[in-house]
């Protein structure tokens, strides 16, 4: 009797298609993939609870270092989450400023997906090209903040200096010349065949299958709900902005693709409108010397760069906060992993990773 | 037509190997770094330095250790500023509080160390008094120098009362 049987393939820690230190466990049956599980934690470093030992404004730095593409966007959930619970109102200038920082690491960080997913696909041109753009968007923040990578530059009650001299035209010079370095991709990724059918009808997600997982972000956007904190909630200044909530239809690795392409391009609008309103004033609220928020608790949400990037602070009135929860987008959507994988070869597998967009850092916190 | 897609890619790289540059050729060419750029070793001016430790305090991390002593004027000095670059996140938080602004970065990123304990440096060491200028104007000088210390003084004693 012909008897065949299921094997388990180990995916990492090392493996270069996984996003940083994730293992996942496959469970094979020959090619096709019966089970995924994604094992974490091989990058926690224990933020939440060190978040406890430090003062608000210490912690500021950490948030960095969860989703360390888009530090930008963690900053502002953060600081909009204490701000929240202190009820410190935030300049208006301070508030377009943070508005078009989040927005251009939303594009640095979008950019990240479109070049590791070509990478991961074996496309190691798109790879440089994705890069080269971002390291743009790098050089406008170290303009301000003087870091590539932990920006630290949104701080509690606004940011922590006013643009240099130079930045308005260097980001003006940015966003006018990203049409035409994205219909470069359009060239380069977007037409290509082997690129089309990698994607194009795998790993598919129904609305069901993403609400259930709780997914969120440009992964929920892709099976074609108009999810955005931005619009659901309008915190910050986005209600008076005009841009689009892209949606996809099939839920598949190539609307994934398509959500984030586009909101490249919704995002450059944003700058773009930010930078036209930009107001006058001082960008910082006036905080005291030990800054101690009331008692109480909160739970702020922002649209981060993968999706709800969510605090849950519990203030005791003392200087440090007593407990921080952060809800990783990252994590929850790596939950989909397996509805994704199952059913679906290897090679599909690589790049439903890539098109979740993990990131090991926010993973494991 | 299968291909096409392809040979549309491939014309794009094309026209770029004949296009600008983007790469530096890093040891000879370096890039400049920029005016808020932090990294590096610490820089503490001893003069300005008014032995308030809040720089001490800001750090989220723990990375500063500081010795600091009373002189017979009842003037703080920092006798040893001890800067654990392993310990340091580069938050910039110690630069910020200062409120005589006498740190700053020295902005030299190339630091890589073999054994951790080269990590740790002490700042005052590291000090290098500005040079004084003694051949065209010697007096306006040496009638400078002292000027910022009375200046410091009553800052260090009021921000010391504010911290206490």
């Amino acid at each position: 009797m012909l008897k065949t049987e299921t094997y388990t393939l180990n995916m990492g820690p090392q493996h270069p298609s996984t996003h940083g230190v994730l293992r996942v466990e496959l469970e094979l049956d020959g090619e096709s993939i019966v089970k995924v599980k994604p094992i974490i934690g091989y990058l926690h470093r224990g933020i939440e609870k060190l978040m406890e030992s430090r003062t608000y404004i210490q912690c500021v730095p950490y948030t960095d270092r969860l989703d360390y593409v888009s530090s930008m966007n963690n900053n502002f959930g953060f600081c909009h989450a204490v701000e929240e619970l202190a009820q410190i109102e935030v300049p208006r200038r301070a508030e377009y400023i943070r508005v078009m920082m989040a927005e251009l690491n939303r594009i640095a960080s979008h950019l990240v997906f479109m070049g590791t997913l070509s990478i991961d696909l074996g496309a190691s041109t798109g790879h440089l090209y994705a890069f080269r753009d971002r390291e743009d968007v790098l050089d406008l923040f170290d303009l301000v903040c003087g870091a590539r990578m932990t920006f630290h530059y949104i701080r509690i009650g606004g940011v922590i200096r006013d643009l240099p001299a130079g930045f308005i035209e260097k980001a003006k010079a940015f966003i006018d010349k990203l049409p035409e370095r994205m219909a470069e991709y359009d060239e380069l990724l977007t037409g290509n065949e082997i690129f089309v059918r990698r994607l194009k009808g795998r790993s598919v997600m129904t609305k069901e299958m993403v609400l259930s997982h709780n997914m969120t972000g440009p992964n929920v956007r892709a099976s074609g709900i108009p999810f955005d904190i931005r619009r659901v909630d309008g915190y910050s200044i986005y209600p008076e902005l005009e841009f689009k909530v892209i949606t996809g239809r099939e839920g598949d690795n190539w609307d994934r693709y398509r959500v984030r392409f586009e909101e490249i391009l919704e995002s450059a609008k944003i700058v773009r409108q930010c930078i036209e309103g930009l107001p006058e004033g001082p960008v910082m609220a006036k905080l005291p010397a030990v800054f101690k928020p009331p008692k109480g608790e909160i739970y702020s949400r922002t649209e981060g760069t993968r999706g709800e990037l969510g605090f849950y602070i519990v203030s005791d009135g003392t200087p440090k906060p007593y407990r921080v929860h952060i809800r990783r987008p990252s994590f929850v959507n790596m939950q989909g992993l397996n509805d994704m994988c199952a059913g679906y070869y290897i090679g599909d597998s690589v790049a439903a990773f890539s098109t979740i967009d993990p990131l090991m850092g926010e993973v494991d916190c | 037509m299968f291909g096409k897609g392809l040979i549309t890619g491939m014309s794009v790289t094309i026209k770029h190997f004949f296009g600008e540059k983007q790469t530096l050729c890093y040891p000879e060419e370096k890039l400049p770094m920029t005016e808020y750029f932090r990294g590096g070793h610490l820089q503490l001016n001893v003069k300005k330095c008014i032995g308030c430790q809040l720089c001490a305090l800001s750090c989220p991390n723990k990375a500063l250790t500081l010795k600091v002593t009373t002189d017979e004027n009842k003037k703080k000095h920092m006798a040893e500023y001890i800067h654990n670059l392993g310990r340091c996140m580069m938050c910039d938080l110690c630069v910020e509080r200062c409120p005589a602004k006498a740190l700053s970065w020295d902005k030299k990123y190339e630091r890589a160390y073999f054994f951790k304990d080269y990590m740790i440096y002490d700042a005052v060491e590291e000090y290098v008094p500005e040079p004084v200028e003694d051949t065209p104007k010697p007096e306006p000088a040496a009638a400078a120098a002292p000027k910022p210390a009375p200046a410091a003084a009553p800052a260090a004693e009021t921000k010391g009362g504010d911290q206490a």
